[in-house]
């Protein structure tokens, strides 16, 4: 083969490969978490109730995920001391969901057995998700029976403890 | 003794010196061993008068420093003067009440206990209002306390003049203690209790007999008495305690069994199913089939308030996944109710539950075929599973009215001192109108129309167990639920206890509610002589010889 001089680059040609190499350079991965559902499912999992809740005005993407009943769901039984029966699942979507759940019942009484016990990182036995449980169902009951404006049986978690 | 105990704060505050008296018969020679002169007539006097000046002492500390640096004082030993001229620098506003009476010598024996026992329960609450009144008027609180004990000491002498017969008397009573109230603070305490016993008292007195009161009586009262009922459910911890405790006991006693059914002696808005119908769902090894027959007074105007509940049972079950099927026994009282209506299968096993319920078939005096012997004879023979009684702890079912009456001053004003903590409105004032139904009941009404005639768990021991009935303890489950529902009650007074199996829940160390599990001993073979000591009540059988 005939060694063919290269010819000189015309300024069109420079200007051509300059760009695709700028190009080339931005399309290094540049992490994005919004592309990783599942590291962000992970860390979202990780966060309390409250911050979940500013979680979910960010983005649309994380609106959805922070609203899902599963991240809930863990929310709920992360200090347990034993993983909950598979049927719970079930029984709790029935009644409402992990969200209500939580918000209703879980934080609540979490709040007020934290604060009596004196003691902070606690893990929660199954009788008290137990009761908790029942309670919730108690007023599930009472909203379908007596309407939304019915006295609810969990007001009483909303009182101030008494010191 | 206080007085001491007075004279001797005094007497480290005024740093006296002790000299020696030797006078002889009026004076009171205990203290003149101390070295203070003062008359025996004059003793109670100096008492009050250094309550009202330790009270002054303790709301001024000011004036304290100054009377201990500037002013000068003669003769402490003479108590009596030198009281009255600390209080008088004091500046203490003239009106002592010159009328205010001597305390009244609590004559009747047993009365006396409950009443100084009362006084205990009611301290608790007269502390908050030192506080709230204002300090400048520490005397008013003396008072006021005065004025509480002597409304105590007229509505015992009331109830004792009504149990004597005497109404005019009685009547006359009622008005002393209107105006008594004006000087107390209604708004709880004793103040609130009282007003309520004297509006009974009132009704009593002055009411022709054979009306009754917070029975229940009539169609409209039961859509009444469901709401109430509601908010006394939401307002205190003792019907959530009461279903829960019971629920556990049912859940446990269904272990291993596919097939079971409830019957419920008293309906109202089925609020202790929800729960018991959640922990069958995530019984381990799947629910079994649940049946719940619930019985409760008719409904008004076609009104089917039974049925409507168990719709709502149903739909809650089957979003559950529970095969669950309702039936509803409509019966104004619970002598009216047949086994046939129950319609119990041969293989399920049965609980039966009865909050607060069995009371209502005490009459006056046991006799036979008495109707609280009549349906535990048809629930022994329903053999159940299990039974779960619950059941206020208080005698109120004595035949003298004035036994009956203190024993509910003191329970009454007991459980309205725990009402106290709830702060939610309208529950807390709709408690109290479910409450004030009780306390009518129980000292307006006689014979049939009194129906809260409640009996403490002693008692039922006796007849539970003549009537076939054995004990079930209660496990501990039930206690740690029910210690863990009073922790997220909020009020620090309430208190589990256990008994012999049986748990209580109270204020401060009364119980208040009792609940208790039972099982049927097995019915004796009809071929075979009875064999265990013959205590049963067999209804084929002649009546027993021991009368409940």
């Amino acid at each position: 083969m005939r060694h063919q001089p290269r010819p000189s680059p015309r300024p069109h040609e420079a200007m051509q490969r300059k760009k695709a190499e700028a190009d080339h350079r931005e399309k290094k991965p540049k992490f994005c978490i919004n592309d990783h559902i599942d590291i962000l499912i992970e860390i979202l999992k990780r966060l309390d109730g409250p911050s979940l809740g500013v979680a979910s005005s960010v983005c649309r993407l994380w609106c959805t995920i922070a609203r899902s009943d599963s991240i809930w769901e863990h929310l709920c039984f992360r200090h347990v001391s034993s993983p909950p029966p598979s049927s719970l699942r079930t029984i709790v979507v029935a009644l409402g969901g992990y969200k209500q759940l939580y918000m209703v019942c879980v934080r609540p009484v979490l709040s007020r057995l934290l604060h009596s016990d004196l003691v902070r990182s606690r893990v929660w036995t199954r009788d008290e998700v137990q009761l908790s449980l029942s309670l919730f169902c108690v007023d599930y009951y009472e909203r379908r029976l007596l309407g939304d404006t019915s006295p609810s049986s969990l007001m009483f978690l909303c009182k101030p403890v008494n010191v | 003794m206080s007085l001491y105990s007075s004279c001797t704060s005094a007497a480290s505050s005024a740093g006296s010196s002790v000299s020696s008296t030797t006078k002889t018969s009026e004076i009171d020679c205990l203290l003149a061993g101390a070295g203070y002169r003062v008359r025996s007539s004059d003793l109670r006097h100096v008492a009050q008068r250094l309550e009202r000046l330790d009270a002054a002492m303790v709301n001024s500390p000011a004036e304290v420093s100054q009377l201990a640096s500037d002013v000068v004082h003669y003769n402490p030993s003479d108590i009596a003067s030198w009281v009255d001229s600390l209080l008088s620098e004091f500046n203490q506003t003239a009106s002592l009440p010159s009328d205010l009476p001597e305390l009244p010598e609590l004559v009747v024996g047993p009365v006396l206990n409950q009443t100084v026992l009362a006084e205990d329960a009611w301290t608790d609450h007269d502390a908050p209002q030192h506080q709230q009144l204002n300090n400048q008027f520490p005397v008013m609180t003396a008072m006021e306390e005065d004025s509480g004990i002597r409304l105590v000491h007229v509505l015992l002498t009331c109830a004792e003049s009504v149990q004597r017969g005497d109404l005019a008397f009685a009547g006359s009573l009622i008005e002393d203690m209107q105006s008594l109230l004006a000087r107390v603070n209604t708004s709880c305490g004793i103040g609130k209790v009282a007003g309520y016993f004297i509006d009974a008292l009132s009704l009593r007195i002055f009411t022709p007999q054979g009306v009754g009161f917070g029975g229940g009586v009539g169609l409209d009262a039961a859509y009444e008495n469901e709401v109430l009922y509601h908010h006394f459910y939401e307002a205190c911890p003792y019907l959530k305690f009461a279903h829960f405790t019971a629920n556990q006991a049912i859940l446990e006693a269904f272990d291993g069994h596919d097939c079971v059914h409830v019957v419920d002696f008293n309906l109202m808005h089925g609020l202790q199913w929800p729960a018991l119908i959640q922990a069958l769902a995530l019984r381990p090894g799947g629910p079994p089939a649940l049946r719940l027959t619930g019985i409760g007074p008719p409904s008004p105007d076609g009104r089917d308030s039974l049925r409507e509940v168990g719709l709502r049972l149903s739909e809650l079950a089957r979003s559950v996944n529970v095969l669950f099927s309702f039936r509803g026994v409509a019966a104004s009282r619970l002598e009216d109710v047949k086994p046939w209506m129950l319609q119990v299968r041969p293989k399920e096993a049965v609980a039966v539950n009865s909050i607060m319920q069995l009371h209502r078939l005490l009459g006056s005096e046991p006799s036979r075929n008495s109707p609280m012997e009549m349906v535990l004879g048809w629930i022994r023979n329903l053999n159940p599973k299990i039974m779960t009684v619950i059941e206020q702890e208080a005698n109120h079912n004595q035949p003298g009215f004035l036994d009956r009456f203190t024993e509910a001053l003191y329970y009454y004003s007991t459980m309205f001192d725990s009402l106290e903590a709830c702060t939610l409105q309208p529950e807390k004032a709709l408690a109290e109108i479910y409450i004030q139904r009780e306390i009518c009941n129980v000292v307006c009404c006689e014979g049939s129309a009194r129906v809260e005639r409640h009996e403490p768990l002693a008692k039922w021991r006796v007849r539970l167990g003549q009537a076939g009935f054995r004990p079930l303890h209660l496990g501990s489950n039930a206690f740690k639920q029910a210690s863990m529902l009073l922790t997220l009650f909020s009020a620090e007074g309430y208190c589990v206890e256990e008994k012999e199996g049986c748990l209580t829940l109270g204020w401060h160390s009364r119980p208040l509610i009792a609940a208790s599990a039972w099982e049927a001993l097995a019915l004796p073979d009809a071929n075979s002589p009875a064999t265990a000591p013959g205590i049963f009540v067999n209804p084929h059988s002649n009546p027993p010889v021991n009368s409940l």
